[in-house]
């Protein structure tokens, strides 16, 4: 039953991504380029929505939430190598899988660039494990560090992105 | 033109905000670059058990009895199957003129099918490394961590978009110079 409804929310993030442009070089490119804000604005568009939903739900006890822990440096050299990925491959981890759905013969690639990867870290993760652990505040949230329900912070949070889609963030081409 | 996306950035984001809740209240939120970990896990315990096991990372991923398919991995199965259908739908399957590479990167690079896919390998190394150091990737740690208002995912999307603007940048310079 749980392969089942996997495989349904799967078909669902895939055909959104698709139909969204999530899953193409040109629209992901534009985006890192900051020439055309569409997949920044999806993304944006996405949190927003997600925050107020996960919180609502958390009032009422029924999200299952997993939150990451907070290891800082760890997380800014882990984000600054994934952001050269993203821009050379021109997919994330999620998107390529979509893109090569499409037919992309250079999304399998990056699938199979990703496999490598994962491989990799696996075999350095005794020396790189470290860096996991240095500057690590553990499970921490913007609701957990105030010490208030999420929901207090998500809707103003919210309000700010939808000003950032609408009225910052514009096309320059 | 043929490949500009069928919904526009407002729906799709909508929509993609509702499945996260959805799959939030069901299950848990979305998630994908583990799986990358759970396949290489499942494949080397296929072919060699003896080392996965003794890997430390791979063995916290499968366990003893246990190195197989599970939810996330129907997960991101899902999406290829959801990303064929609705391209084959919306007549997009393969639409492109060149299957392995957008236009736009054959503008700047030359149609060398072989280039485009050295850079689309060694972005997915990246990709992946970074995204397991990291803990998650686009969709885990920066849509579903930030949705949550996890502070390491404000960290992590602030991270990969100053490296990836740069990047680009640099990809693109004569573009950009024109």
């Amino acid at each position: 039953m749980k392969l089942v409804l996997g495989l349904l929310i799967g078909i669902a993030f895939g055909a959104i991504l698709q139909l969204g442009g999530g899953s193409s070089y040109r629209k992901i490119m534009g985006s890192l380029l900051l020439k055309d804000m569409d997949i920044i604005k999806l993304i944006l568009m996405a949190i927003a929505v997600g925050t107020v939903g996960i919180y609502a739900l958390d009032l009422a006890d029924m999200a299952n939430l997993s939150i990451k822990p907070t290891y800082v440096v760890g997380i800014i050299i882990a984000g600054l190598i994934f952001g050269v990925g993203f821009a050379v491959a021109g997919y994330c981890p999620g998107t390529c899988v979509v893109a090569a759905g499409e037919g992309k013969t250079d999304a399998i690639a990056t699938i199979l660039g990703g496999l490598t990867g994962a491989m990799l870290f696996a075999l350095v993760y005794p020396m790189l494990g470290g860096l996991m652990g240095i500057t690590n505040y553990g499970e921490v949230t913007l609701a957990s560090a105030f010490g208030i329900n999420g929901i207090w912070i998500a809707v103003p949070f919210s309000a700010i992105l939808f000003l950032l889609m609408f009225k910052v963030l514009k096309d320059r081409y | 033109m043929h490949d500009e996306p069928v919904l526009s950035w407002k729906v799709a984001g909508l929509l993609l905000g509702v499945l996260l809740i959805v799959a939030t209240a069901l299950v848990k939120p979305l998630g994908v670059s583990t799986q990358y970990v759970v396949t290489d896990a499942i494949v080397l315990h296929g072919a060699a058990p003896g080392v996965a096991e003794s890997n430390e990372y791979l063995s916290k991923y499968g366990e003893k009895q246990d190195w197989g398919i599970g939810y996330g991995w129907m997960l991101v199965l899902g999406m290829f199957v959801g990303g064929s259908l609705s391209a084959f739908v919306t007549r997009r399957f393969r639409s492109r003129n060149n299957p392995s590479m957008s236009s736009m990167w054959q503008t700047e690079f030359g149609s060398s099918s072989p280039r485009r896919m050295m850079h689309a390998f060694t972005g997915g190394i990246l990709l992946l490394f970074g995204a397991r150091l990291a803990g998650g990737c686009t969709s885990g740690h920066m849509i579903s961590g930030i949705s949550q208002l996890t502070i390491g995912s404000f960290i992590f999307g602030i991270s990969i978009f100053a490296s990836g603007i740069i990047t680009a940048r640099i990809l693109y310079k004569r573009r950009l110079a024109s």
